[in-house]
Formats: structure tokens, C-alpha cells, sequence
């Protein structure tokens, strides 16, 4: 989010004259000079149309899931990456050469620029690659879809943005929705859904003592694997939600894999990563090093993370394939939870995805973990000095929330950080509706619906009012 | 001013926050939820405040308008801390509960002071975001900004100055008034609003020509004293009890 407002205020702070001419801009092209009402209906009608395609292309990949051609998946995954890094990081780049005035070559710009797309598709799909790449790519990905967003209309943003959240709203919760049904799917038969998530590091700092194995091996890995009971037979596939390292250590809340999960394949991250203090109740078994199983701890919060669509230029609706060994990646994850806690925790009630679909809204089913639990995983680490819990959000849901946030640095610093307070809070309102709710939940809504709301309050109401004290210096 | 300053006049403001965060609050996770939540609260009642009397935005002219703002504000967000108050028993309580499910010990003093000290910091951080670095964007650029009213130093210097002092009110008096309303003290508890109302009609010297320069000493002043008294009530608290509680068994007094 942070990147995407630099990039908004040093390229185009007051929005762009000339918006991009994309598929979200079909049916109304937005002009600065139509009427109040024009420009709503205009926008409306726009965002209905992106949606319905947005729609028409998740229930293709929902058929594409079940005919089970994940090779069509993957290499139109690894195509879209590649485009949205050559063409949009390669024209997000020409802007900022001609902004900057960075002297280089046609030459050499597109030789790095090649280069850059390809080792991004690398770094994103096929891991192996140290973890701060592959964050630095996704990363990159989601600002720069999320600035191309933001060079649509003013309108046609904000009512695209709400459409998205009541979209997600519906696909994910009716049982008609397609992400419903591909998250059926996926559990029907235990296997992974092809999606791309952001897994942030935990950024706080170990107990010296833990052991941590080096888990650069996977690509969304972040070093954690808990030993812990392995109670249930092992779910497939987990999720969870994640932050990324801009909102820092701001959500690393408790997350943690209820049962050992069962791999097939060998390059595996197994992490020993243990905490003391809570977990010295509950360590039973230690992770065998090289061995593809893995034990996690229990109860978590699982985010659901639903929805990503983007749309660029081209109609192409990214998503992102991971592979199916990143599960491994669970393993940041601490046991927090108490043995209490785990009674409370239903068997088969964890169904974690190994990826989110970054593209397309996906569902997951929550670990019931009560507040207290909650709170006691959160104290518990605190006390012993370790957070480990990094959380895995989808894409597509930061790209949403920076295209608001940069939407709203179009205005004023004052409106991105009220934006950005509502996005946390709506954040951290789901995830606290996860545990009660205990089923898939749409991530975006929430904190669409306070961004929007907070920015027209404090674009209207709140600015004028604090400008006015400020520059009269009277302060409370 | 140039990035260089505009990052200058940012970290004059953010400056201690900036400290009291990373050294005391980033390493206990419960402490930055406790931070954000109470940043949120501080912007909605930023949010009420703002909704009723911005239609009555005082001018040069009107400028009693700004006495009755200032105490619906003032009380709105002493309000606030009341809630914080009532929050935090709750939570204190969950805690507790869940230390000796842990056998683990109960909350220490020093944890109670964090927690409220995550808790004003988060006011106060907000108090300096909204008033201050929020506005700070153009000092970013070549130029400088003075106000009429006060010529001995610039707009931003003047936000950065007065955002410090308000910064350390706000963590301190914080928890000056959760360790009142713990121990009854009444003198206490009445010191976070009184210093709060003190705090802000002192601004109102800045109104006045060439005032400005008596609102930052008094707005600065304030903060030395409030954090004078939390040093006081800090030292009297844990020379009683011994420190921190990665020792284990001991129960809260």
C-alpha cells in the first residue's frame, strides 16, 4: 500500500488525465466535465460489467479446477504473471524514467525489463528462490495492478470497488458462488487450489534457542513448523491470512495448523522452529528433518480471503499457481494454542488452503478458536518474546485495498491514513468474525466498505475541519 | 522544503513516539492491536467532533466558536479514555484468567503500564498523524508556509512542535489516569482531563499575534510536567514490587 501511494504522488497526484482505456471502462468513459448523475450512472454500469466478467471468467477457472487441467492453469498463470510484469512494470517504469529523468537506454531498459518479468514468473511459480525475492515480486505484482487500477476514472474506482466487495460478498457465502464451489471442490478432493498468497516473514525476532531450519527452500515459506499433536488425519491443504511486511508485525496474529499435513513431495520445508513457553506444554514429536511430514500446531485463524479479481488491459483475469509442495510454508506458524484450546477445536474442522487464489475469490473455512484462546495465543507469545504467526492473505484482496488507498492519496496524506485505519480495522474485524463464525469468509467487504466510508468523511468532513484548526494552531 | 525537511519536521513530532514504539511495543503483539484500536478510536471520535461543528467552522472573526469546540472535543475524548478504562478491566481480566490456565504469572505492574501505555501512545500517535505529518506533504516541496498570526517560525514547525508536545500528553496522561482509576486516586484521575483542557486552551494563545511562541512553551511545558508525574507514579509503583515478568510464580500484589 505504501508503494502504491509513492507511486500515486510522485506520478500522478491529482489522478490521471488520461485514463487507460480498459475493459473496465466498456460501456462509459468517464469525463471530468459530465454531470453528478451521469457520472454515477456511468460508473455503476462499468462496474457491473467488470464484475459480470470477472464472474463469467472464475466460473472458467471453476470448470478448469474440475476438469483438472492444472497444466492450462499453471502456464496461463505464468502468462499473466509475465504480463503484468513486462507490460505494466515495463510502463509504470517509462513513467517514472520520464518523471525522473533517469538517463538510460531503450536498449538496456528492455533487457532488464525482460529479465525482470522472467525471473518474477520464476520467483513467483517456481520457488526455489530465496523468500524475500519471491515476496519482493508479489509485491510488485500487486502494486503494480493495483496503480494500474488506479488510473481508471474517479467514479468508475470507487463504485468498481464496492461492486468487488458485494461481488465477494456473494460469490463467496451463496452456495452458488464460484468460489464457493471451487473451494468445495477442493476439499472433495483434498487437493490444493492453484493460487497465489502473500506470506509475509514474521519479522519478530526468535528465542534464541529455536532451532530453525532453512526454509528458503519453498517458496512461501517463512520459517516456523511447531511440532505439535498431530490429532487428525492430515488436511491437504491450509490458509491462512497473511500481512504484508509494509503493515509490518501489525496483524501477526495467531495462526496454526491443526493436524500434520501429509506430503508427497520431498522438498519440503520442515521447520523446527519452536517456541518455548506455551509449546513447551505441548511438544511432543519433533518434525523429522527430512521427512515430508510435518506437524503443526493447532487452532488458528484462518482468513478468509476472498476475492481477487483483477482485470487489466487485456481482459485477463490473473491468478497465480503455487505450487502444491508450498504448503510446507504452514510452518511459520507457532502452536499457539493452548492444549485447552485444541480440545475446543472440532476434528475436520481445519481446512486450510495451501493457497489463495489471488485472482478469484477463495474461501476458507475458519478454525474456531475463541477469543480467549485468541488472546491467549497473543499474550502467551508475547510473554515468551515470540511471535511467529505470520498470516497469508490473497493478493488480489491488497491490490483492492492499495487501489483504495492510492485512490485516496489522489486526494490528501489525511485521507490515505484514515483509509488505511479503516482497511486494519475491517481487517481486524473479520478475522475476529472468523472465530466466531467459523466458515468461509469473504476478506474484502468490511474493509472495503469502512475504506470507502472513512474516506468520504474525512474528505468532506474531517479535513476542512482539521485544516482549519491547524492553521489557526488551536489544537486538542 | 525539501524532502530532507519535511522528513525533519515528521520525525521532531514522531520522534519519541517513534522510540517508545519500537523499544516497548513492537515485541508483544497484543500491544500493537492494543495501539491500532485505540488509533481507530481516537479517529472516530476525531470523526464525531469533526461532523457536528463543521458547520461551524470558526474564522478569524468568530473565534469564541473555538472555546466550545475545545471542550466538546476535550470531553469527547476524555470520554474516550473512560472507555478505555472500562475496556481495559475487561481485558486485564481475560488475561489474568488465561495467565493461570498458563501457570503463568498474572499481570505484573509493569505489564499494566505497557498496556496503558500502548494505549495513550496510540491516541497520541494519532493526535500527531491527523494534526501534523498528515499535513506535512507540502513542506516536501521547495517552498515554506507562515501563518499570519505567527511569524517567529513556519506552519510545519509550529504542527511539529505543539504534535510533540501532544504526543507525550497524551501516552503519559494515560497512564496517569488508568493507575488513578486503579488505585481510587481521585487526584489522579482528574489529572489526565484537567491537564488535557489546560493543554488546549493553551493553543488558544496561538491565536493571538505573535502568541505562538507561548503556545508551543506551554504546550511543551505541559508535557514535561505530565511526564514528570508518570515518571513519579512509575518509580513509586515498581520500587515496591521487583521488576519484570519473565520471573516466573509471582503473583500480581
Amino acid at each position: 500500500m505504501l508503494l502504491v501511494v509513492l507511486l500515486v504522488q510522485s506520478l500522478a497526484p491529482h489522478g490521471s488525465d488520461a485514463p487507460v482505456n480498459s475493459i473496465a471502462m466498456l460501456v462509459y468513459d468517464e469525463q471530468p466535465t459530465d454531470s453528478f448523475s451521469e457520472k454515477l450512472g456511468g460508473a455503476v454500469l462499468n462496474a457491473l460489467v467488470f464484475v459480470i466478467i470477472v464472474a463469467i471468467v472464475t466460473f472458467l477457472l471453476v470448470l478448469l479446477f474440475y476438469f483438472r487441467c492444472t497444466k492450462c492453469l499453471r502456464a496461463y498463470m505464468g502468462f499473466s504473471a509475465f504480463m503484468v510484469l513486462a507490460y505494466m512494470g515495463g510502463g509504470v517504469a517509462v513513467l517514472l524514467i520520464q518523471s525522473f529523468s533517469i538517463p538510460i537506454d531503450a536498449v538496456t531498459f528492455a533487457v532488464l525489463l525482460y529479465n525482470f518479468a522472467t525471473v518474477g514468473v520464476l520467483a513467483v511459480f517456481f520457488s526455489k528462490m530465496p523468500i524475500f525475492v519471491t515476496q519482493g515480486y508479489l509485491v510488485m505484482i500487486g502494486v503494480l495492478v493495483a496503480y494500474w487500477f488506479t488510473m481508471l476514472p474517479e467514479w468508475t474506482t470507487w463504485v468498481l470497488l464496492m461492486a468487488m466487495a458485494l461481488y465477494d460478498v456473494v460469490a463467496v457465502l451463496l452456495p452458488g458462488g464460484p468460489l464457493n464451489m471451487l473451494v468445495e471442490l477442493a476439499i472433495a478432493r483434498d487437493e490444493d487450489i492453484p493460487a497465489l498468497i502473500y506470506e509475509a516473514r514474521p519479522t519478530t525476532r526468535y528465542i534464541a534457542s529455536l532451532p530453525t531450519s532453512p526454509s528458503a527452500v519453498s517458496r512461501n515459506s517463512s520459517a516456523s513448523g511447531p511440532a505439535a499433536v498431530a490429532t487428525r488425519p492430515p488436511p491437504r491443504w491450509r490458509r491462512r491470512v497473511t500481512t504484508t511486511p509494509v503493515s509490518g508485525n501489525v496483524a501477526n496474529l495467531v495462526t496454526g495448523q491443526p493436524a500434520a499435513i501429509d506430503m508427497p513431495e520431498p522438498a519440503r520445508n520442515n521447520d523446527n522452529v519452536r517456541p518455548i513457553g506455551i509449546s513447551a506444554l505441548r511438544i511432543e514429536s519433533q518434525v523429522p528433518e527430512q521427512s515430508g511430514q510435518q506437524q503443526q500446531g493447532v487452532g488458528g485463524l484462518l482468513l478468509n480471503n476472498t476475492n481477487d479479481h483483477q482485470e487489466n488491459g487485456p481482459a485477463v483475469v490473473e491468478r497465480w499457481t503455487t505450487r502444491r509442495s508450498s504448503s510446507s510454508d504452514e510452518e511459520d506458524t507457532v502452536p499457539l494454542v493452548s492444549s485447552q484450546a485444541q480440545a475446543l477445536i472440532p476434528p475436520h474442522s481445519t481446512v486450510i488452503m495451501d493457497g489463495v487464489e489471488s485472482s478469484f475469490p477463495s474461501a476458507a473455512r475458519s478454525e474456531a478458536v475463541n477469543i480467549e484462546a485468541l488472546l491467549e495465543d497473543v499474550v502467551g507469545n508475547g510473554e515468551s518474546g515470540v511471535l511467529s504467526g505470520a498470516i497469508k492473505l490473497g493478493l488480489g484482496d491488497f491490490i483492492f485495498y492499495s487501489v483504495l488507498v492510492g485512490r485516496a492519496a489522489m486526494y490528501d496524506m489525511m485521507t490515505v491514513y484514515a483509509c488505511y485505519l479503516a482497511i486494519v480495522a475491517g481487517l481486524g474485524s473479520t478475522l475476529i468474525l472468523l472465530t466466531v463464525w467459523r466458515r468461509a469468509l469473504p476478506a474484502l467487504p468490511i474493509s472495503i466498505t469502512l475504506g470507502v466510508i472513512f474516506y468520504l468523511l474525512t474528505r468532506f468532513i474531517v479535513d476542512p475541519f482539521m485544516v482549519n484548526l491547524s492553521t489557526h494552531y488551536v489544537y486538542f | 522544503m525539501t524532502l530532507a525537511g519535511g522528513l525533519g519536521y515528521a520525525l521532531i513530532a514522531l520522534g519519541p513516539g517513534i522510540a517508545l514504539f519500537f523499544t516497548v511495543i513492537i515485541n508483544k503483539p497484543f500491544l500493537i492491536l492494543t495501539l491500532i484500536a485505540s488509533v481507530l478510536s481516537w479517529l472516530v471520535s476525531l470523526v464525531l467532533i469533526s461532523s457536528v461543528w463543521r458547520g461551524f467552522l470558526p474564522g478569524e472573526a468568530s473565534a469564541w466558536v473555538y472555546i466550545p469546540l475545545l471542550l466538546t472535543a476535550v470531553g469527547c475524548q476524555e470520554a474516550a479514555r473512560l472507555m478505555f478504562w472500562h475496556l481495559y478491566l475487561r481485558v486485564e481480566d481475560i488475561l489474568n484468567k488465561i495467565a493461570v490456565r498458563l501457570s503463568k504469572p498474572r499481570l505484573h505492574a509493569v505489564d499494566k503500564f505497557e498496556i496503558a501505555l500502548a494505549f495513550g501512545l496510540g491516541h497520541g500517535l494519532a493526535h500527531v498523524i491527523f494534526f501534523c505529518v498528515a499535513l506535512l506533504t507540502p513542506s516536501f516541496g521547495p517552498a515554506t508556509l507562515y501563518v499570519n498570526s505567527c511569524s517567529q517560525m513556519p506552519f510545519f514547525m509550529m504542527a511539529a512542535l505543539t504534535g510533540l508536545g501532544f504526543l507525550l500528553i497524551h501516552t503519559f496522561s494515560m497512564i496517569i489516569a488508568f493507575d488513578g482509576h486503579a488505585e481510587g486516586k481521585k487526584s489522579q484521575q482528574f489529572f489526565a482531563p484537567g491537564m488535557h483542557l489546560l493543554v488546549s486552551f493553551s493553543t488558544l494563545a496561538n491565536l493571538a499575534q505573535g502568541g505562538c511562541v507561548y503556545g508551543v512553551s506551554a504546550t511543551l511545558s505541559c508535557a514535561l510536567v505530565t511526564s514528570a508525574v508518570c515518571w513519579k507514579i512509575k518509580w513509586d509503583k515498581t520500587s515496591e514490587d521487583s521488576l519484570p515478568p519473565s520471573s516466573s510464580n509471582r503473583t500480581h500484589h
